[in-house]
């Protein structure tokens, strides 16, 4: 049990909350730690499974606050950007189908260099319908300018959130950024969970001021780029998010500072010193595979871990760095990139070190349960291939 | 340690795993709590889980290898829900079944049963329609545990369920325990997961919906379709079947609603005109925009229909009987036994049939040809008519044994006495003999100024007959107040409207006048505390006022006058003994009762008949009022399903009463639309709301009912739920 550290200035309390909770909970302390600057405020469409942080959310007092319950998903971003434009902190919360129909405006979010903050909870994109975790909803994003974060557990759902203000906020940045968490297995999965006090987050989360928000000038948000204008807004969006992983160490740091415990890096290795095999995964994946981890270990075998939590801007330079030495790598995605393969895979491939051998393992997909046996299976498989196959569609479930 | 629930969606199996985490929380373990979402529609197999560690749990997989399993429904008991208990681990049931039942099963685990339904049932937890058990079985949960008590509760209060914490305290203390007899008896441990379905390709898939799934399993319990005591057909004191006839006056018109009426009673022309109508005292539609007129559409199914058609009913050899009094109460008992095929034979001092009907209640309430049309309809069906004879005790005795049987309903012939001094003066008149006089065209006009002494509606038919009479002033005297006057609101409405004044707490102590009448002394009366009829009582002070008047009519009450019954006999209960012996003799109505009203005296009459062919050897349902409190609360009524609208209300001729002139008052319903307010409460009227509101589909129409394909109904309740009348409810197959 969390001990509870009274009279010390990091003072928490641990929670059982289920991680829809938690972000809302987070959300909430970010909202009112800008109630100095211009407030809080965002628009909230439901969906199975976000509806509980949402529901939450709006249940909140929040000095400064406003959250707009709006008909879509579509014109929730949209009702979050004029908050953002306004110079207000913005937060919402979406998934699946309903990241699908709000894509236009999370693009459009990027584009115009707004701090918005969304959680999302990962669920299979139907039809036919599912309602249940896996990656494809978010990674369909991934080009479209925002940060990405992908959550293991319920802590780490609402310390993100914190972090991802802070980082997203930063004057480098000014990117928007995504926290997602694997539905159910996290989004209705309660734990305990250290809620840090208002105090401790304001220090961490200064007033926002947006440098090109709407002031008393009347301004064209969005007009029409010319070929060249679009070139160089581009590579200033690309710049932003080349800065993110120097920016993010500034935060984790800060983090640490205030509330007494270091959020995780990019990539997080777990038993890689003298690995010469690496089961790469993200979300809650990656518990599984610790847990196959020391089996392996205890049977001699050298294998360790990697887990990918930011995955934009893709964190090439830690992946080589974690992977230097390894020479087979299996690369677990919860996704797919029809006609391709995991996406995870298809981006990790550069990173991998010359030579390696990288397989491909589909499996989850539509919620099946990642259990340690079928990563155990994974690790035997990758040790008896000569060379790399098509990715490997498993079915778990 | 890892825990694992089963249950059905709906039994809240998710909360039940919470609170368990919640628990151990409160102890100091690390805890994670988490449900199977999207296959959770009411009555489908869910489970949830909750894992405690001393240490941060990192897995995050289902639960596969349970310490302790918890079964929220024993009909999900099968060897996929106890795969993978750990030998020895705790089996926990809901079940009704005591444990001898359960002994010689499941020998590997500590077994322990708890009927956490009928507990939660017992606390009224869940909603109308299903009962909730989570709560319940988390208390039986802590006992085997160990868990104490105090910390079940603080885990009940941090989540706001404390209301819900004595049937959890209940089941803690109820749940019987056996422990594990044979370790060895577990199957194997690791045994391969139970085949999975195939995945069909996309083309395969032809019928919509699959109907591989037969959600009937699912169910643990069962909508059905069941009628409910509707209130107004618990309160009417004849037993009509109000929802009856007014539900077949709405759909199949006046003449079928006659047929409905006529199975009970015999006077609806008059009962639709002056019963103080208990039933829209009961009606559910009162809670919401005004109760039915149901006495209008009485009225308004009497006066429209023509005389019922009734086959004469074949069977034993009728009986003989005789019906002493031919009041409502009488007449009813006759129509009664008419209807079951025996021959009734009505004997009546006054000319004609109908006792307080023609005698008492005046015509501006109660036109005389209405009266005589339900009384030659009684006559339609055999019954024969004695008028014009009091009876001696001597005759009595005689008539009793010219027949099988003898029915006594002679009303309230003895009017109570003012009592005090000077009621013998001329001008001093009991109200009812006024009446008497008045109705069977005696009366006389009247001068000056009449005081009624009385609150009843014999002291309105009094007032407002005086005033036709041709009296310049009247006034009339009640002791209480005016809540407590038991006169009919609307005529005490309708006498004011006319002119006649209400004097309230006001008692006659005394009547003044040298020969003839001059005044009355009231004296002021003070409100006391109530006495045993819950009304508070009158406590009469030294403040009294003379009244000047003309007339006195005492309308202060009436009892039975039993001198007439030859000697020996007596009454004990209804039935009347000669020496101690029983004769095939009932007493009716007032006589019997004193209960007042039209309405009761058919009951009484009805009740009578019964009685007295069941003392003769007849078989037969005894007739009995139904309990008000089995009638269907106005909670179970959905409001939402019915548009606000107003009732019709009577329509009267103008204000202005002309002397002379006893001409109806009131003329009713312009029509019998009012019938289509009524809710039909606990009557089905095949509105289709349960077959719309179904999400399985499976109520269909079969004929003029509906069908349940109990295959695929999965229990969940929502049918009976959105029943906008309860007619229908959830009941274990």
């Amino acid at each position: 049990m969390p001990a509870e550290r009274d009279g010390d200035e990091h003072a928490v309390t641990a929670e059982l909350l289920s991680a829809n909770h938690a972000a809302a909970t987070a959300a909430a302390l970010a909202g009112r730690a800008n109630r100095a600057g211009r407030g809080f405020g965002g628009g909230v469409y439901p969906i199975t499974p976000q509806s509980e942080c949402i529901e939450l959310l709006c249940r909140q007092e929040i000095e400064k606050g406003r959250i707009v319950r709006v008909e879509s998903e579509h014109s929730a971003m949209a009702v979050c950007m004029g908050f953002s434009l306004a110079g207000a902190r913005a937060f919402t919360a979406s998934s699946s189908n309903g990241l699908a129909y709000m894509a236009e405006n999370v693009f459009a979010a990027a584009m115009y260099r707004l701090p918005i903050v969304m959680m999302a909870v990962n669920r299979t994109l139907g039809p036919p319908w599912n309602i249940w975790v896996d990656h494809g909803d978010t990674l369909m994003l991934r080009d479209s300018g925002w940060i990405q974060f992908y959550c293991e557990d319920n802590q780490e759902v609402l310390d993100t959130i914190l972090l991802a203000y802070r980082l997203a906020e930063d004057a480098r940045v000014l990117l928007p950024a995504l926290v997602c968490q694997d539905a159910f297995v996290l989004s209705h999965t309660m734990a305990q969970t250290e809620v840090p006090d208002q105090a401790a987050v304001d220090r961490f989360l200064p007033p926002l001021d947006l440098p090109h928000r709407l002031r008393d000038r009347a301004v064209t948000v969005g007009g029409l780029d010319l070929p060249h204008e679009t070139e160089v807004h581009r590579r200033q969006l690309e710049d932003a998010l080349r800065r993110v992983p120097s920016v993010h160490a500034e935060c984790q740091t800060a983090f640490e500072q205030v509330f007494g415990r270091r959020p995780a890096d990019a990539v997080v290795p777990y038993r890689m010193e003298d690995a010469r095999i690496a089961v790469v995964s993200m979300g809650t994946t990656a518990a599984t595979v610790r847990r196959a981890v020391d089996e392996a270990r205890a049977g001699g075998q050298p294998v360790g871990g990697l887990r990918v939590r930011m995955f934009r801007p893709f964190p090439e330079l830690q992946l080589a760095h974690a992977l230097a030495g390894i020479e087979r790598i299996a690369v677990l995605d919860r996704d797919i990139s029809l006609g391709h393969g995991g996406v995870l895979w298809s981006e990790l491939r550069g990173a991998a070190p010359r030579g390696a051998l990288v397989q491909n393992y589909v499996l989850g997909l539509g919620g099946g349960d990642i259990r340690p046996e079928h990563v155990s299976w994974v690790i035997d498989d990758l040790r008896a291939r000569c060379a790399a196959g098509a990715p490997e569609m498993m079915e778990v479930a | 340690m890892e825990i694992r629930l089963h249950g059905r969606g709906g039994q809240g199996g998710v909360t039940c795993a919470k609170i368990l985490a919640t628990t151990y929380a409160r102890l100091g373990k690390h805890v994670q709590t988490f449900g199977d979402y999207a296959g959770e529609r009411s009555g489908a197999p869910v489970r949830a889980y909750t894992r405690v560690e001393d240490r941060p749990i990192t897995n995050r997989n289902k639960v596969y290898r349970p310490d302790h399993l918890i079964v929220l429904d024993q009909n999900l008991l099968g060897a996929d829900t106890i795969e993978g208990l750990r030998t020895g681990g705790d089996l926990l049931l809901n079940t009704p079944r005591p444990m001898e039942e359960l002994n010689g099963q499941f020998p590997a685990y500590r077994l322990a049963a708890v009927d956490a339904t009928a507990i939660a049932r017992r606390h009224g937890i869940g909603t109308r329609s299903v009962v909730i058990v989570n709560t319940t079985i988390a208390g039986a949960f802590a006992r085997l545990r160990e868990i104490p008590l105090p910390v079940l509760e603080a885990a009940y209060r941090a989540l706001g369920l404390l209301s819900n914490f004595p049937a959890a305290r209940e089941a803690y203390e109820a749940v019987q325990v056996r422990q594990a007899t044979d370790a060895c008896a577990a199957p194997a441990a690791g045994t391969a997961p139970a085949a999975r379905p195939p995945v069909e390709p996309v083309e395969a898939h032809v019928e919509s919906p699959p109907t591989g799934l037969r959600t009937g399993t699912w169910s643990s319990q069962r909508p059905r379709y069941v009628e409910h005591l509707a209130p107004c057909n618990a309160w009417c004191p004849a037993g009509n079947d109000v929802v009856g006839f007014v539900q077949a006056v709405a759909v199949r018109g006046e003449e079928a609603a006659a047929a409905v009426l006529a199975k009970s009673s015999p006077l609806p022309g008059t009962c639709g005109r002056v019963c103080p109508a208990p039933c829209m005292e009961g009606c559910n539609r009162a809670e919401y925009d005004g109760a039915v007129n149901i006495r209008g559409i009485e009225r308004w199914i009497s006066d429209h229909a023509p005389a019922p058609s009734r086959a004469a009913p074949a069977g034993l050899r009728p009986l003989s009987i005789a019906v002493v009094g031919g009041g409502p109460a009488g007449l009813a008992a006759a129509h009664s036994l008419a209807l079951l095929g025996h021959r009734a034979r009505v004997f009546e001092g006054e000319r004609e049939l109908g006792g307080i009907l023609v005698t008492g209640i005046p015509a501006y309430r109660l036109p005389r040809d209405v009266v005589r049309r339900e009384v030659a309809r009684i006559l339609d069906l055999g019954v024969e008519a004695r008028c014009g004879e009091f009876l001696s005790a001597e005759r009595l005795r005689e008539i009793a044994r010219e027949h099988d049987g003898l029915v006594l309903a002679t009303g309230l012939q003895a009017p109570r006495p003012a009592g005090v001094r000077g009621d013998h003066l001329a001008g001093v008149e009991q109200g009812i003999a006024f009446l008497h006089r008045v109705n069977l065209g005696e009366g006389a006009r009247l001068e000056g100024r009449v005081v009624v002494l009385g609150g009843g509606n014999t002291a309105m038919d009094c007032a407002r007959s005086a005033l036709r009479l041709g009296a310049a002033r009247v006034t009339v005297a009640y002791r209480r107040t005016r809540q407590e006057m038991p006169a009919i609101r609307e005529e005490i409405e309708e006498a004011e409207r006319e002119g006649v004044e209400i004097l309230l707490q006001r008692q006659p102590v005394g009547f003044r006048g040298n020969g003839r009448l001059q005044s009355v002394d009231l004296a002021e009366v003070d409100m006391g505390e109530p006495d045993a009829s819950g009304r508070r009582r009158p406590v009469v002070t030294a403040r009294v006022a003379s009244l000047a008047c003309d007339r006195a009519l005492l309308a202060l009450g009436q009892s039975a006058d039993r001198g007439f019954l030859p000697p020996g006999w007596e009454l004990r209960g209804q039935q009347v003994f000669e020496d101690g012996r029983p004769l095939p003799a009932f007493a009716a109505g007032d006589f019997a009762t004193g209960d007042g009203t039209v309405a009761h005296a058919i009951g009484s009459g009805r009740r009578a008949a019964t009685l007295l062919l069941r003392a003769l050897g007849r078989e037969l349902e005894l007739f009995e009022r139904p309990e008000r409190s089995l009638a269907v609360p106005a909670t179970d009524i959905r409001f939402d399903h019915f548009e606000r609208r107003a009732a019709a209300p009577d329509r009267h001729v103008g204000e202005s009463v002309h002397a002379g002139s006893f001409g109806e008052v009131a003329l009713g319903l312009p029509d019998g639309l009012e019938s289509h307010r009524c809710f039909s409460c606990g009557h089905c009227t095949h509105c289709d709301t349960c077959l719309v509101y179904c999400p399985e589909g499976v109520v269909r129409r079969a004929g003029p009912d509906y069908d349940l394909d109990y295959a695929y109904c999965k229990g969940c309740g929502i049918c009976v739920h959105e029943c906008p009348r309860s007619g229908m409810e959830m009941s274990t197959p």
